[in-house]
Formats: structure tokens, sequence, C-alpha cells
């Protein structure tokens, strides 16, 4: 006799192969015990079935279908997150071009050689062009010598532009403090002429994003943070 | 991919019924069973980006729900009072809707599956109550076919024995 106990259930569980089936069938049809046997394993599965079956009738508590929608509520909160920051790099993506592009442009355009950059005692500080820039220049107006990228609140709410020189290749950050502008990063100034590639803006973008607080300014805001002289 | 996420999410409430019969299998309470059942659907929820797409969402869950008994019975053996809420049922006389929950739990099937190993019980519970293929059931529990089909055996034979020949 081959069929031993586990194979038996195996077949009782329709777990077995049709070789293996076979051969359960045949010494079933001669073993009026095994038969038996093969008829308690049933007997039981249909017990243990009319024992717990009824969780399937039964109402669910409403206590579980709510924990489902309470979470379902706070993972909402988390796609939105996560798509605000998805949002905000594809925001930086742009500046990053942009600052390319600006230099592109900024090629062999003579720019009258005003200081924008001085030293204040609190450290750098943004005068003449850039001053201005920073002060009327949307993200989207067309670079003159300045070209303006993401503008955002710091951590003391203080309002903050991304920037780039489009000749020098000079970028960088400027801070509104006290009608001024100061300049707490300033990178990249390779000689002048020299194109940079985007990836060159990298510290620029992790500047931002060290010293952001919420969301970069949608068109929208920064024109109505312009307006109100970034205060 | 949130639609593919808020499909998984309605399937798992679809199989809130199964989740609560495979837990009260695995705790023999009822209270048990949905507190376990909770707990599960709060993990799966966490790790919804963890369920693989066409991987079958019934034994991930089950597997989830496992998880979760054991780490309760865990703590509860810590407090050693594991099973305390079945046994007081059965002598403490309840009205009402506890009477019915007593009953239900003192029915010779629950107190024989209570008798149970862990490893058998939920080996009974994946196959014999909830009906996974073998294959399925040991990916659950995390152990190879032939661990499974040998605790499967132990354990219908245990039960046979305690549930005698009646019926």
């Amino acid at each position: 006799m081959s069929v031993d106990t586990e194979k038996l259930i195996a077949f009782a569980d329709g777990e077995l192969s049709g070789a293996e089936v076979a051969e359960v069938e045949a010494a079933l049809a001669e073993n009026p015990a095994l038969r038996e046997q093969l008829e308690s394993y049933r007997q039981l599965s249909a017990r243990l079935s009319a024992a717990f079956d009824g969780a399937l009738t039964e109402p669910v508590p409403q206590r579980l279908t709510e924990a489902a929608q309470t979470l379902r509520q706070a993972e909402v909160i988390d796609f939105a997150s996560r798509r605000t920051a998805k949002w905000s790099f594809r925001e930086y993506g742009a500046m990053a071009a942009s600052i390319a592009l600006g230099l592109v442009v900024g090629v062999g355009v003579l720019q009258p050689p005003a200081p924008m950059v001085a030293t204040a005692a609190s450290g750098l500080e943004a005068q003449g062009a850039l001053s201005e820039a920073l002060n009327t220049q949307l993200a989207a107006d067309e670079a003159g010598a300045v070209r303006i990228g993401v503008s955002f609140r710091n951590h003391d709410g203080a309002y903050c532009r991304a920037f780039d020189l489009t000749q020098g290749g000079a970028s960088g950050i400027a801070c509104r403090d006290n009608n001024r502008w100061s300049i707490p990063l300033l990178s990249g100034s390779a000689t002048g002429g020299e194109v940079r590639t985007a990836g060159a803006s990298t510290e620029v973008l992790n500047a931002v994003d060290a010293m952001i607080e919420g969301d970069p300014l949608d068109a929208a805001a920064e024109r109505a943070a312009r307006d109100a002289d970034w205060r | 991919m949130p639609g593919a996420a808020d499909q998984t999410r309605s399937d798992i409430v679809a199989m809130l019924p199964r989740l609560r019969r495979f837990a009260r299998a695995l705790t023999g309470s009822l209270a048990d069973a949905d507190d376990i059942v909770q707990i599960a659907v709060e993990r799966a929820l966490m790790r919804i980006d963890q369920f693989q797409e066409g991987t079958r969402l019934d034994s991930w869950l089950f597997s989830i729900t496992r998880n979760a008994w054991i780490d309760e019975a865990r703590s509860r053996t810590r407090r050693g009072k594991i099973f305390a809420p079945a046994e007081a049922g059965e002598q403490v006389g309840y009205g009402g809707e506890g009477d019915v929950h007593a009953k239900l739990e003192a029915d010779d099937v629950w107190t024989a599956m209570r008798k149970l190993p862990d490893e058998q019980r939920e080996a009974v519970a994946l196959v014999c109550v909830e009906g996974l293929a073998y294959r399925e059931a040991a990916d659950a529990l995390g152990v190879p076919i032939g661990t499974l089909t040998s605790r499967l055996a132990r354990g219908r034979e245990a039960l046979q024995i305690m549930l005698g020949g009646a019926r």
C-alpha cells in the first residue's frame, strides 16, 4: 500500500497530479478502510467550513471598513505631498535648463561692466542690475543680464530667488533682507563666455532644497510677491 | 500608480469577510479575530506599494494577518494571558450578543482548533478553511511545501482524534 496519510490528504485537497490521482483511485477501489479514511477527511473539512463560514455572511464591523477608509485619507495626503515634490523638482529642472539657455543667449553679448555683487557687513549683497532684476524680473521674463529661477520662502519666511548671471557664469540664491537682497550662495563663477551645462547648477538646487519652506512660488504667487515688493 | 493601488484597496475591502474567517480559525476568538484583521488591514495599506501586481492578494493578506497574530500572541505570552478571553467566555454567563459569541467560541471545532499547535493550526486554517492550494499556503507561511503538508497531516489527525468519529 503506497498511499500514505499525506498522499490521501493531498488527494482530498485536489493537490495530486494525474498519475498520482490514478494511483490513489486504484488503491481506494480495492481498500474499504482507505475509502473510510478519505470520507472522514472530507467530513472534517466540512465541519471546519461550517464552524468558521459564519464570517462570510455576517456584516463586517464598521471599524474594519473604517480602518481602510482612514488610511485611504492618509494616503491621499501622502500622494499630494509626493506630487508636490515631483512638481518642484521639475521646476528646478526647468531652472537648470534656463541657466544653460541663458548662458547661451549671453555669450558674446556685451554687458556694461557694472558690479552686481558687493560685499556688505553681513556677507554678499546684490546691487546694480542684479538687485534691479531681483526686485522686478519674473522667471518668465526674457533674461537680460540676469535670469531669474525659482522663487520661494525660506525657513525664516523671507523671499528668496535663485538667479544666474547671463555673462560670467555665476549663479546663486538671493534672499530678501530689509529691502536688500543678501546672497547666501554664489557659485560657479566660470570664466566669461564659457557655457556651463545645467548640471553645474546642482549646488544651487541643493541649496534651494535645504532652504525652502513649503512649495516654490508659482507664476501668480511670484507676481503677487513682486507687486508687494517682496515683503 | 494610484489607480492600481485604489484597485488593490477595494480588493482588500472585498477580502474582509475571508480575512475574518481566517482570523477566527487562527485565534479561536471572535474579538481577537477582528482585532488582528484590523491590524493586518492597516499594515497592508501602509505597505500597499510592496504588493506585487499579478500575485495573489489573498495569500499576501493572510500572511500579514498571520504575522499580526504571531506578534499579538507573543506579547500576550509575555503577559501570560493567551486565550484568556475565550476561556472567560465559557465560564461567564453573558447575555445577548456576548452569549452568542461564547456559544460559538465553545463550539467543538473552535475548541479543538485552539488546542492545535500554532504551526498546525495555521496550515489547517489556510488549506482546510480558506481553501488555499498547498503552494500558496506554503508561500503565505514562508515554509517549504513539504513542511506545510506534514503540518497539515498532523493537524488534521489531531483534530480528528479530538473531534472523534461523531459526524
